[in-house]
C-alpha cells in the first residue's frame, strides 16, 4: 500500500482545516520547509490540496507547486479543477496527476474532456463523503449524484484511482472510516483519506482488499506518525495473526464472573474451561486471580499449576502480584507470563526488575483505566480505587521500564457487552510500540474487529461472553478472517 | 525409541517434557553428558540468552556429548534458543560460536516491529518434521533468528523473512515453541519422535 504525504495549501502556507471548516485553520508554515521536516524522499508521491482554489473554482497555488515539482516528487494536485484549462494549468506546473473532485461528481462531460485530453492515467477522482452522501464545492454542498453513481462513472472513463475522504473523519485524528471503505463496491483502486492518525491505521487500511493507498496529513505534520515508519509497516505483509484470548476470573479455585468487578457468581472449574477454550481455538489464556485474601493465593498457585498442566497454549496469570517472588512463584507454577497492576503503580521499578530477571516477554502490565473527564485514569483494587495517575502516560512509562505487553481494561465497559472503548485503545496503541490486549466490553463479533482495526489492539480478550457461550472463539476468529484480519 | 530431553534447568524444560510425553513415546530427562552422548533421539530446549545457554553446555561437557551423539547417528531437535545453539555463530551481545551443527548465523530482528516477537506466526514449511502442518501457525518468543539459513525447512515473516526451522541430516531445529503451539506444535513433536 502507498503511504502518500499530503499538504493542504492556503495563502502560500501549509495548513489544516478541522473537518473542512475554513474558520478552523492550523498553520504549519512554508511548504518547502515543511517537506524537509517530514523527510519526504525523492521519487515519493506527494498529495497537494489547493484549498483556496476549491473555493474560487480555479488553481491558485501553482507557483508553490512548480517549485515543489523541482524536487523530483510525483505530485498529485487538486482543488478547484473545474475545466480542462484548470487541469492543464496543473500539468504545466509539473504535477504527475490531477485530482478532480467537484466535476467528477457533478459534471461528467467536463471530466470526460479532461480524460480524453490528458489520458485517464493522469487523473485521480477525488470523492468527499459525509454520512454516505458525496459533497462538492469545498465540502459546502451535496452532489447531484450518489456515491455509487459517481464511482461507476469514474470507472467507466478508465480512471484507475479514486481518493475517497470521509469528511467527518478528516483531521479529527479518530481513525479512518473503515466501514466506508469496506462498503464500497468498485474495481477502482481506493486511496483512503481522512483520519489516519496512527501506524495501526496504516496497517488496518492495508488489510482492506480494495484500498491501495492512503494519504496522511495532520498526523505527519504533528509528528504522531513518521513517514518512514508508516511506509515500512505498509510494506510488510502484516499477516501476523491477531490473538483471541478468553479470560478466566478465578477466586478460591473456581471461575467466577460479575459485572464491573462486582456481583460475583460461580461459573465452573478452571481446568475444564481452559481445555474447552484451547479446543475452540483460543490463542492464549488469561487467568486473573481475584481472591480476597493472601491465604487464598496458595489456592491460586495450585489452580495455575493444574491449568498449565492441561494446556498447550501460552498462559498469562495476574492478580495480587506484589513482589518479584510472587512473580517467580507463578512462573514456576506454569505461567508463561505474569500480569502486574497495583504493585507496579506503587513501585514502577518492579516492572524493570521483573523484566531483567525473567525477560521482557514474561512481563505484562495490567492497566485498568477509567474515563475521568477528558482523560483516562489508572485504577487499582479491581477498578474501584483512583490513583490520580494518567493511564496513557502510565502505559508509555511501563513500556520504557520493560513490559512486553499491556493488558488494557476499560473499567467503564467491563461486563457491559457494549463494545471495547476504542478511544482508550487508540490513545494507548498510538503511543506505544508493544502489543496491547483489549479488554472490557466485548459483546459482538464486530466489537472484536473494531478493537483490532480501529483500536490498534494486537489481541482481544473477553470473559463472560465466551463463558456463557453467547459467542464461541471459533465464531470470532471466523468473522475476523472474513473481515481481512489475519488469525490463526 | 526413547527420547532424551536435555535438562538445562531453564524455565521451559517441564513444559517441553509434558508436551513430549503427550506427543507419545518414552521420555528421559537428563543433564548427564554420558547419557546424552549415547542417546538416540535428543531434544535441546533453551530460553534466555544464547551466551548463557552456550556457556552451560560447554561448562558441563554437554556440547561434546551432543556432537558425539550426532556423530553416532542420533537425531536431535533444538527448540527456540536450543535451535539457535545449533548454528555456527550468534550475534547476541557480541559474537558467540554455537554448536556448528547447521550452517548459518543468528541475528537480531530489525526494529520495525516490536522486539521480542511475542505471539503466533504463520510458517511455510516442508519436509518430514512438518508432515501435516506445512502451513501451520506456531507460537514464537524471540528477538533473534537465523535468516536464509542454507538448511532452512520452514520460513516465517516478521517484518522480513526469517528461518523458522532447519534440518541438516538428522539435526533439526525449530525457532518457535512447539510446547505452546497447541495441536500444530504437538504434531511437530510427534513427527520428530516418529522420524527415523
Amino acid at each position: 500500500m502507498d503511504v502518500i504525504p499530503s499538504l493542504d495549501l492556503l495563502g502560500g502556507n501549509v495548513v489544516r482545516l478541522l473537518r473542512g471548516d475554513f474558520a478552523n485553520v492550523t498553520t504549519y508554515g512554508d511548504p518547502a520547509t515543511v517537506l524537509d521536516s517530514l523527510d519526504v524522499p525523492r521519487g515519493s508521491r506527494l498529495h497537494i490540496v489547493d484549498l483556496e482554489a476549491s473555493r474560487r473554482g480555479h488553481p491558485v497555488e501553482t507557483d508553490i507547486v512548480r517549485r515543489l515539482a523541482t524536487r523530483e516528487l510525483r505530485i498529485q494536485a487538486g482543488g478547484g479543477i473545474r475545466s480542462l484549462d484548470d487541469a492543464r494549468t496543473w500539468i504545466k506546473a509539473g504535477v504527475e496527476k490531477v485530482v478532480i473532485g467537484t466535476i467528477a461528481a457533478d459534471a461528467p462531460e467536463i471530466l470526460r474532456t479532461i480524460v480524453d485530453d490528458l489520458g485517464a492515467e493522469r487523473v485521480i477522482a477525488a470523492i468527499d463523503v459525509r454520512d454516505g452522501i458525496v459533497r462538492v464545492g469545498g465540502w459546502e454542498r451535496d452532489a447531484t449524484s450518489s456515491l455509487a453513481e459517481v464511482l461507476a462513472r469514474v470507472e467507466e472513463l478508465g480512471i484507475g484511482e479514486a481518493l475517497i475522504t470521509d469528511i467527518s473523519k478528516d483531521g479529527a485524528m479518530r481513525g479512518p472510516s473503515f466501514a466506508l471503505y469496506r462498503s464500497l463496491r468498485t474495481n477502482l483502486r481506493i486511496i483512503a483519506s481522512g483520519g489516519v492518525a496512527a501506524i495501526s491505521d496504516v496497517v488496518s487500511l492495508g488489510r482492506l482488499a480494495n484500498v491501495s493507498g492512503c494519504v496522511i496529513g495532520r498526523a505527519l505534520l504533528d509528528g504522531r506518525v513518521r513517514l518512514a515508519e508508516a511506509r515500512a509497516r505498509a510494506a510488510t505483509t502484516n499477516a501476523i495473526p491477531e490473538r483471541v484470548i478468553p479470560c478466566l476470573d478465578v477466586r478460591d479455585g473456581r471461575v467466577v464472573k460479575g459485572v464491573n468487578f462486582v456481583d460475583l457468581r460461580d461459573a465452573g472449574d478452571p481446568v475444564e474451561c481452559a481445555m474447552r477454550y484451547e479446543a475452540e481455538g483460543a490463542d492464549e489464556l488469561v487467568i486473573l486471580d481475584i481472591s480476597a485474601t493472601d491465604a487464598n493465593r496458595t489456592t491460586a498457585l495450585e489452580t495455575v499449576r493444574r491449568v498449565s498442566e492441561s494446556l498447550f497454549i501460552p498462559l498469562t496469570v495476574g492478580g495480587g502480584v506484589r513482589t518479584i517472588e510472587d512473580f517467580r512463584a507463578l512462573l514456576r507454577a506454569g505461567a508463561d507470563r505474569v500480569a502486574i497492576n497495583t504493585a507496579a503503580l506503587r513501585n514502577p521499578q518492579l516492572i524493570a526488575d521483573c523484566a531483567r530477571e525473567f525477560g521482557v516477554q514474561a512481563v505484562v502490565l495490567s492497566c485498568d483505566a477509567k474515563r475521568t473527564g477528558d482523560h483516562f485514569e489508572a485504577m487499582v483494587r479491581s477498578g474501584k480505587e483512583s490513583t490520580g495517575v494518567a493511564a496513557v502516560a502510565w502505559c508509555r512509562r511501563a513500556e520504557e521500564l520493560g513490559t512486553g505487553e499491556i493488558l488494557l481494561t476499560s473499567v467503564d465497559r467491563d461486563g457491559t457487552n457494549s463494545g471495547y472503548d476504542i478511544e482508550l485503545l487508540r490513545a494507548v496503541t498510538s503511543v506505544v510500540k508493544i502489543g496491547v490486549i483489549a479488554s472490557g466490553g466485548a459483546g459482538s463479533v464486530e466489537h472484536f474487529r473494531d478493537a483490532i482495526e480501529a483500536g490498534g489492539a494486537r489481541a482481544v480478550l473477553a470473559a463472560s461472553l465466551f463463558h456463557d457461550r453467547r459467542l464461541s472463539i471459533g465464531d470470532v476468529k471466523q468473522f475476523l478472517a472474513n473481515e481481512g484480519i489475519p488469525v490463526r | 525409541m526413547k527420547t532424551t530431553l536435555i535438562d538445562s534447568s531453564v524455565a521451559n524444560v517441564a513444559n517441553i517434557a509434558r508436551a513430549l510425553r503427550t506427543a507419545g513415546g518414552e521420555l528421559e530427562v537428563t543433564s548427564d553428558p554420558i547419557v546424552i552422548a549415547n542417546a538416540a533421539k535428543l531434544v535441546l530446549p533453551g530460553v534466555g540468552s544464547f551466551i548463557a545457554a552456550m556457556q552451560w553446555l560447554t561448562e558441563n561437557g554437554i556440547d561434546h556429548a551432543i556432537r558425539d551423539a550426532v556423530k553416532r547417528g542420533a537425531s536431535l531437535l533444538g527448540v527456540c534458543v536450543g535451535h539457535q545453539l545449533l548454528f555456527d555463530v550468534s550475534h547476541e551481545m557480541g559474537s558467540t560460536r554455537g554448536l556448528e551443527l547447521v550452517r548459518g548465523e543468528v541475528h537480531k530482528f530489525d526494529g520495525i516491529l516490536p522486539i521480542p516477537q511475542i505471539g503466533w506466526n504463520r510458517v511455510a514449511a516442508q519436509g518430514p518434521l512438518f508432515d501435516g502442518v506445512e502451513d501451520g501457525v506456531f507460537y514464537f518468543v524471540n528477538s533473534y533468528a537465523a535468516v536464509n539459513a542454507p538448511d532452512e525447512i520452514a520460513r516465517a515473516d516478521y517484518a522480513g523473512p526469517f528461518t523458522a526451522a532447519v534440518q541438516h541430516d538428522r539435526v533439526f531445529g525449530v525457532q518457535f515453541h512447539p510446547e505452546k503451539s497447541s495441536a500444530a506444535g504437538l504434531r511437530v513433536l510427534r513427527n520428530f519422535i516418529a522420524w527415523t
